[in-house]
């Protein structure tokens, strides 16, 4: 079963929530791997799944970090948790185990926990110092502007 | 079943929010299992349940460390002993059991205990060394960061 991306798991940082929808298409690859029983696809596509979350996290955590949010290391490491259980995963199927259901059935359980509770925790930290940062970004150009042209 | 509140608060308002969360699907695996049980369902909530509850586990154990707790090895072992129980019930259930009473007796039981002597222990060293020592910071931090950008 497909995951459908809805507006419920938008977290309204847009940069963000295309990142998770990205994530989403990348867990409903490896489903249809699974149904067309070819272990290249699921290897294929996990590898790149990994890859796009780990640069998904390092993004995330970045911002976090940028708006001084206090439970930035904490985030961190479960992040680090979950890419080891994928990792795992990785190493099991390298071993010829099939793993596609279990590994999408955790799949989709941290696609909705990632969204829906970990990152509402951050996402009002991260979108008051956008809204700074962007105030910022105005308040120079506008002095920049007046400078040239007031 | 159990409808969460104030009682059950640490005072550290991410962390109460998480708990919050777990009891809820506990809960749901509880009303699913009393109706007529979906077992797509009840595989459904358990993975959601399992996986949630590590991801709080490690979010816990990294503001213990962080806030230089003391007793973060013993809090660790009772940690392991929840996932423990919850892969139990989850291989149980896959043999067919019919698990309500469990959850209802056992599991809830054990978290909320979990969660007002534990856990309420840790949140002094945390609100100190995480959120700085004033009785403002006991307040949620967003609250703050939003006065913070937005004065008026």
């Amino acid at each position: 079963m497909a995951i459908k991306w809805t507006s419920e798991l938008e977290l309204g940082i847009p940069v963000i929530d295309s990142q998770h929808q990205r994530i989403v298409e990348y867990i409903n690859t490896v489903a249809h791997a699974q149904k067309a029983k070819s272990n290249k696809e699921v290897f294929d596509v996990l590898d790149e799944l990994v890859d796009y979350t780990l640069s998904h996290f390092a993004f995330e955590e970045n911002l976090m970090e940028e708006a001084g949010y206090p439970f930035t290391n904490a985030h961190k490491k479960v992040h680090r948790l979950f890419a080891r259980r994928v990792s795992n995963f990785q190493k099991r199927a390298k071993t010829g185990e099939d793993i596609t259901v279990e590994l999408l059935h955790v799949l989709r359980a941290w696609l909705i926990n990632h969204i829906k509770c970990d990152d509402r925790d951050y996402a009002d930290a991260v979108k008051a110092n956008l809204v700074e940062a962007t105030k910022r970004t105005k308040a120079r150009k506008g002095s920049w502007f007046n400078r040239l042209f007031g | 079943m159990i409808t969460w509140s104030e009682q059950y608060e640490i005072g550290i308002p991410v962390i109460d929010r998480q708990h919050q969360r777990i009891v809820d699907y506990i809960n749901q695996l509880e009303s699913e299992n009393q109706q007529s049980p979906d077992p797509e369902k009840i595989t459904e909530i358990l993975n959601l349940l399992m996986d949630y509850t590590l991801s709080h586990f490690e979010f816990e154990e990294a503001l213990m460390e962080e806030a230089r707790y003391e007793e973060l090895e013993e809090h660790q072992l009772s940690h392991k002993t929840f996932t423990g129980q919850i892969e139990l019930l989850h291989q149980r259930f896959t043999n067919g059991e019919n698990i309500a009473e469990l959850l209802g007796q056992v599991l809830l039981e054990w978290l909320l205990q979990h969660i007002r002597e534990d856990d309420a222990s840790y949140a002094p060293a945390v609100r100190k060394h995480i959120l700085g020592e004033s009785d403002e910071s006991l307040s949620n931090w967003t609250n703050k960061a939003m006065q913070r950008y937005f004065r008026h």
